[in-house]
């Protein structure tokens, strides 16, 4: 008799048991999925932040062109910068007409020459936008006012942060939630068919060929709940994907298809086979004494 | 395969079923285990198989003590070239007749391709080969004792250890069960060890005799 056909025939003869181990598994890799990219989405926000123009200074009013090129000039020579973008008053303009374009009342009085002019600082190392920030605030013949940012992704970094590490604690819970319950099912498929194992251990069979059966269910709860559970995980975010990025406009909370699905797939699926065999293969050596 | 049990007693707690007990089968012999109820018969066929351990001396399977085997998985290779009919008849009551044969040939890795046929031969030959879909549980006391002897057969043993396997057959399938076991041991020389309280067959067939008596057992 083929071992998968014994397996199935195992999982056919106590069904309740086989859909709690197989739920258990599925709800553990739902939840871990979800949470997964959940936590892709947030690291996008982050990203976002961390390369958004960081540092804003806002020019005082009546600066000449040559001032303002040695502004930039200055910008430029710090190390790290990724990008400087001068935003002259007639662009400060069209940007606050582009944002309150729906509202008319907000753009009727508003000039570019009420607008200061502005250098938008981005860098790779966040770091040096502190010292600019430094710097800068000291010059203040030239520089009106500097809006930088690190407030708020401090407090962005520390919330990813404790969202990331309470993920992996829940993930270290379900997993060994899910260890749990296919190591003591195992366990009682293992009492229930006691007299089975018995008369094929009377019959020659060797240990391991009594345990392939167990062992080999609990791959199967392992393979199938991480599948499934990945699928619908992956399925409902990406069908509420629209609606998702929607509402963290402009950012893309959850992106286009790429490698990295197909990876956390085959990952899932290792870390459920992994959890499946470990459990019921340690079920089925401690259970198994005859 | 050669059987030699070598001052073999086995007690159950206080209770000694046998002391010192010799017995030798050879490659080929058909032997009967007879003696009353709690003689130890059915005790003795658990030695052989390993089921449960002698109290003192030697059980000798071709040369090799049971008991001072450091490789465990010779147990199960001796096991595999024994075919046994069970008085409890010990087949798995969730899978078919058909199946549980299947399942002994899967353990001693008999050829797949073959296992069909051979599962048609052994059914034929016990006249179970239109109940053989059925499960254990709707089969009679006798179609479930020659169920037992198809699985026996099926995997070709070196030896068949059949404990009353006559007892729940009336006389005219008691024969034809002993027949079988006849042709078997003449055709391919496989040992038999049967027990039996069936004193006609007995003294019927012209076969080696271990009688076992409560107080005492001698090898006649």
């Amino acid at each position: 008799m083929k071992i998968l056909k014994l397996t199935f025939h195992h999982i056919r003869r106590s069904p309740f048991q086989s859909l709690v181990a197989f739920f258990t598994v599925f709800a553990c890799f739902f939840i871990l999925n979800s949470f997964l990219l959940v936590n892709r989405g947030l690291s996008n926000v982050l990203n976002y932040f961390e390369t958004k123009p960081e540092i804003t200074i806002f020019l005082k009013d009546g600066l000449d062109q040559s001032t303002v090129e040695s502004v930039q000039k200055e910008l430029a020579n710090y190390p790290d910068i990724k990008e400087i973008r001068y935003i002259s008053k007639e662009k400060a303009l069209s940007l606050y007409k582009d944002m309150n374009k729906d509202n008319p009342l907000l753009t009727e009085m508003v000039t570019a020459s009420i607008l200061p002019a502005s250098f938008e600082v981005s860098a790779f190392n966040p770091k040096v936008l502190e010292v600019i920030a430094q710097n800068f605030s000291a010059k203040s013949q030239v520089v009106d006012e500097i809006i930088y940012q690190k407030d708020v992704i401090q407090s962005l970094l520390s919330w990813t942060q404790i969202i990331r590490y309470s993920g992996i604690a829940l993930i270290a819970l379900f997993i060994s939630v899910v260890f749990v319950v296919i190591f003591t099912l195992i366990g009682m498929k293992i009492t229930n068919r006691k007299d089975e194992i018995k008369i094929s251990r009377l019959l020659g069979a060797s240990k391991f060929y009594v345990k392939r059966p167990f062992i080999l269910e609990g791959i199967i709860y392992g393979l199938t709940g991480s599948i499934i559970g990945f699928l619908l995980s992956f399925l409902i975010i990406y069908n509420f994907r629209t609606t998702i990025n929607s509402f963290f406009q402009p950012i893309i909370f959850v992106p286009n298809l790429t490698f990295f699905e197909p990876l956390l797939l085959l990952a899932e699926i290792s870390v459920g086979i992994f959890v499946g065999l470990s459990a019921s293969w340690l079920g089925a050596r401690r259970y198994i004494k005859w | 395969m050669e059987i030699v049990f070598d001052k073999v007693t086995k007690n159950y707690g206080p209770i000694s079923v046998f002391k010192d007990l010799d017995l030798s089968v050879s490659p080929g012999d058909f032997v009967f285990i007879t003696g009353p109820s709690g003689s130890g018969k059915s005790t003795l066929i658990k030695l052989i198989l390993n089921q449960i351990k002698p109290s003192s001396g030697d059980i000798l399977i071709n040369g090799k003590a049971l008991n001072h085997l450091k490789d465990k998985s010779e147990i199960d290779k001796i096991r595999r070239k024994i075919g046994v009919v069970f008085q409890d008849y010990q087949l798995i009551n969730d899978l078919t007749i058909e199946e549980n044969i299947a399942l002994s040939l899967d353990i001693v890795g008999y050829p797949s391709i073959k296992r069909p046929s051979r599962i048609d031969e052994v059914v034929k030959m016990v006249k179970l080969q239109h109940r053989h879909f059925l499960f254990p549980s709707q089969l009679s006391g006798g179609e479930l004792q020659r169920a037992c002897l198809a699985r026996a057969l099926s995997i070709e043993p070196e030896v068949i250890l059949a404990d009353e396997p006559t007892g729940n057959l009336d006389t005219a399938n008691a024969w034809n069960l002993v027949k079988i076991l006849q042709d078997i041991n003449k055709k391919f020389k496989t040992t038999i060890i049967m027990t039996t309280h069936n004193t006609d067959i007995v003294e019927s067939l012209d076969k080696k005799v271990i009688k076992l008596d409560k107080a005492e057992h001698e090898n006649t």
